[in-house]
């Protein structure tokens, strides 16, 4: 039982900062980031080629991933999304862009790192037993990390100029232009922010269960799962949907073991059936 | 003396249809104009070409000696310009104070800040009191007065005001007339407010501007305005 429970904390920490990173996109530019999946793969191969192949340390290599993303997320909002949303006046516009990203990416992806799972060697040896759990420190490090990068996100949001600017403009963007909040820069901070989240994601997975360039699809999949669960564009319903996916993947595994490889088929069952009575998810309502 | 705000000849179109034709206007400093109209003449529109958010097809807009007819919504503001927005437009989910820092958004000095935050909060105590509750919980009255700070936040030379009045209970229409004669009087703020509700925007204000379907019908005191034949007719309904 508490097996299970930490394994669900650990792996909901590292879904919830994904969430996170696209709510926040889909909160402050109404865009769908279909590509969040393969913003997490390029982190997690960036993380790869500085940790594993150049030796650096494990902290520079996440960093790496961190800044890389960020400037990646940056420039596909400048130079793709910020044009589209000027001239087109239907929303799928942008939908149909992200799209085009994800698959854009994933060919980058791959041509730049192929097609082969990669590991890297790990960060901390050795593993933390008691009774009732057994854990590898280096899940335990990741999951703290990822918690504590939860915290920043949060409290920068709360208390920065820059977060309270960004929050102001996804609940009111009219008033927040009222304010002297500059819609381009911010939309382009958030973006970037997003993607860094995501590629730090990656960094901090590839420690653990390594990284494919074939896995983008499937994470952006959990990642839109997480944010139906939560609600759309509200921090806590991020960090609630992520958390509780976490757990249902680490209850399902153990509990459904017996039956074969069906956890994702009841949650995803369950996650219509919770969609058709509360379509907003658990707190649909703008950033709070 | 060069008005703080000039509009000459100032045409806007929303698609083909246009909303305002040919206004010219002005406000000076340490003044309180009035536009009143009917729905559509053109009222909002004026603001919201002050403001940036719509652009002019033709005219010219000044403030502070400035061209600013072209320019972004946050440059405006930045010059020293102020708006309430109709329907008051409080950030829902942030607290009071959030919102009033958010006021603050342009400026950089932070001891300025706060003696502006003090200013506010002893001129609105009632925003003292919900301090740190969420914006969107309080009464329409409470959020106008919340809108209203938050624009002094800015601490602008011109406040502009749209609607300040619309679907506030009428006891507290009485308040924000109040404060609105305070602010322009004790903080030097010049105002440009729109309303609907003719005769206090008459009542509280040194000059004003009546407009019918885009232009501007009549100006004059705003004192010698309320006693207007055409006025009390037009805009003040009557005495039915």
């Amino acid at each position: 039982m508490e097996q299970v429970f930490a394994n669900g904390l650990y792996l909901g920490a590292q879904y919830a900062l994904i969430a996170l990173g696209l709510t926040l996109i889909f909160a402050l530019m109404n865009v769908l980031n279909f590509a969040h999946g393969q913003m997490y793969v390029l982190g997690g191969f960036i993380t790869y080629t500085v940790y594993a192949r150049l030796g650096l340390p494990f902290v520079v290599a996440l960093f790496a991933s961190g800044v890389t993303l960020a400037t990646v997320g940056a420039l596909i909002e400048k130079f793709l999304f910020r044009p589209v949303i000027r001239r087109s006046v239907r929303e799928e516009s942008t939908m149909l862009l992200a799209a085009a990203i994800a698959f854009l990416l994933d060919a980058l992806i791959l041509l730049l790192f192929g097609e082969k799972q990669r590991g890297v060697p790990k960060i901390v040896k050795g593993v933390f037993t008691s009774d009732a759990l057994i854990m590898p420190y280096d899940r335990i490090l990741v999951g703290i990390l990822a918690i504590a990068f939860i915290a920043a996100f949060v409290l920068f949001m709360q208390y920065s100029k820059p977060g309270r600017a960004m929050r102001a403009l996804a609940q009111d963007r009219v008033a927040a232009q009222l304010m002297g909040v500059r819609v381009d820069r911010y939309s382009m901070i958030g973006f970037a922010l997003g993607a860094m989240l995501a590629g730090v994601v990656g960094g901090l997975l590839v420690a653990i269960t390594g990284i494919s360039s074939g896995i983008g699809g499937p994470i952006s999949i959990k990642a839109f799962m997480m944010v139906m669960i939560g609600g759309a564009g509200v921090v806590g319903g991020a960090i609630a949907g992520g958390f509780i996916l976490g757990m249902l993947e680490s209850v399902g595994l153990s509990a459904l073991h017996d039956y074969g490889d069906i956890t994702y088929l009841v949650i995803f069952a369950a996650l219509m059936v919770f969609l058709s009575l509360r379509p907003n998810g658990l707190m649909g309502k703008p950033w709070g | 003396m060069t008005p703080l705000l000039a509009f000459s000849d100032v045409e806007l179109y929303y698609d083909h249809v246009y909303a305002l034709k040919g206004v010219t206007l002005e406000v000076h400093e340490g003044e309180t104009v009035a536009l009143i109209g009917a729905n559509g003449a053109g009222k909002s529109s004026i603001l919201r070409a002050i403001t940036g958010l719509k652009r002019v097809k033709a005219g010219e807009i000044h403030f502070a000696g400035r061209r600013i007819d072209g320019l972004d919504p946050d440059e405006i503001v930045r010059m020293g310009l102020a708006m309430v927005p109709e329907g008051r437009r409080v950030f829902p989910y942030m607290s009071v104070k959030d919102n009033l820092l958010m006021g603050a958004f342009t400026r950089s000095d932070k001891a300025g800040i706060d003696l502006t935050l003090e200013m506010v909060l002893s001129r609105f105590p009632r925003l003292k009191e919900r301090y740190s509750q969420t914006a969107g919980t309080m009464s329409g009255g409470e959020q106008q007065m919340l809108v209203i700070s938050r624009a002094l936040m800015a601490k602008p030379r011109l406040l502009l005001l749209d609607e300040p009045s619309l679907g506030i209970a009428p006891k507290l229409v009485q308040d924000i007339a109040r404060s609105i004669v305070a602010i322009n009087r004790d903080e030097k703020v010049s105002v440009l407010l729109v309303e609907q509700n003719s005769r206090m925007a008459l009542r509280i204000s040194q000059r004003a501007y009546a407009l019918t379907t885009g232009s501007v019908a009549l100006s004059g005191r705003s004192a010698e305005l309320l006693d207007d034949e055409r006025v009390k007719q037009l805009y003040l309904g009557g005495e039915l």
